[in-house]
């Protein structure tokens, strides 16, 4: 028996300065879906709205990838984006996408099993989707014939396989701009 | 229709993958909505496509991919490549600036993103790259590493 690990949410903060509403153009404030009574909106979506083409454009498919209905499990869609963000060294990702594993399963037994590096304790179904995690996040990718072979012998299909390929992918991507655009902070 | 994707994972009309990636239509829309919005944008903030695709035939090497490789010496081909961008695209790394500069963190964040520091978005301002600049660099960046990796998974699947 493990104890749990406590992971406290992070605060993102750019590198760059972000886009002021004030100054923003009609396409970024578009982009950031911002009303002129909005006051709030977060320095990374404001960072990110400098070039609010790739912005919009990646939001929509990033949204689709994690909440779309059906398909693969939304546990195992976090549990994707979870072993990419390790991999890929996004801190914050990773706290996010961990906390929001432990609440969709009420648990916070396979968070803990990775967080203290301890993969062996996951049970086959979290074993082979972690593992084909972290093999596909390498750069190159390092996901063989048997990773999939593993996901289809814990009964996955080929639709769910595809849910899962995309939810790594888009974190190789979410990665890529989190942690080199800005740094987190523990609250 | 045959997109980007299914060329990148050798798929075609009949094969059942082909159909299974059509289970999602938002994603194969939004996949392809990305590719444009980084590589065909309206507003290329000063970052030319031929500076776009060079670079992102120079990630499909670090991604050992030579499906993609291929596609973008095409691309590239097309877009009236100078010898800088074609030496680029190669993987070269004795560049003029501010080349030099982005191409040594364009293989950082590609290869090793764990290892992503302020200093690295600072050496870009200094060769001269403005914030909207080193967004859009880092949104390529990162759709390159997003694409290979979709790629690579639908060719292991069609593969087994």
């Amino acid at each position: 028996m493990i104890s749990s690990v406590r992971l406290k949410p992070l605060n993102w903060h750019p590198y760059i300065a972000p886009v002021e509403l004030s100054e923003a153009t009609p396409e970024q404030l578009d982009a950031m879906k911002v009303t002129p009574s909005a006051k709030k909106v977060s320095e990374y979506v404001r960072t990110l709205a400098h070039d609010p083409e790739s912005y919009l454009a990646r939001t929509i498919l990033f949204n689709a990838i994690m909440y779309v209905e059906g398909g693969l499990a939304r546990p195992d869609r976090e549990l994707g984006a979870l072993g990419a963000s390790i991999v890929n060294g996004c801190k914050f990702c990773a706290v996010v996408h961990a906390r929001r594993h432990a609440e969709l399963t009420k648990s916070d037994e396979v968070v803990t099993a990775l967080y203290l590096d301890k993969p062996e304790a996951l049970g086959p179904r979290d074993a082979a989707i972690y593992s084909f995690a972290r093999r596909l996040s390498a750069a190159p990718s390092e996901a063989t014939a048997d990773d999939i072979a593993a996901l289809r012998s814990v009964g996955m299909d080929d639709r769910e396989i595809i849910d899962l390929i995309h939810a790594i992918s888009i974190f190789g991507w979410a990665n890529r701009l989190m942690h080199v655009l800005g740094h987190a902070e523990s609250g | 229709m045959i997109d980007a994707m299914d060329k990148a994972a050798g798929l075609s009309p009949h094969d059942a993958l082909f159909a299974a990636r059509r289970f999602r239509p938002e994603f194969v829309r939004g996949a392809e909505e990305c590719r444009l919005s980084v590589l065909q944008p309206a507003n290329d903030q000063g970052l030319a496509p031929n500076l776009r695709v060079a670079l992102a035939r120079r990630m499909a090497a670090l991604n050992a991919d030579p499906v993609l490789m291929a596609e973008y010496d095409v691309q590239l081909a097309q877009l009236g490549p100078t010898e800088q961008l074609l030496a680029l695209a190669q993987g070269e790394t004795d560049l003029n600036e501010p080349l030099a500069t982005i191409v040594r963190h364009v293989d950082l964040i590609t290869l090793t993103p764990k290892k992503a520091e302020a200093s690295h978005i600072a050496l870009l301002a200094k060769a001269g790259l403005n914030n909207p600049q080193i967004v859009a660099l880092s949104e390529l960046i990162a759709f390159v590493n997003f694409q290979t990796r979709v790629a690579a998974g639908l060719r292991l699947m069609r593969s087994t």
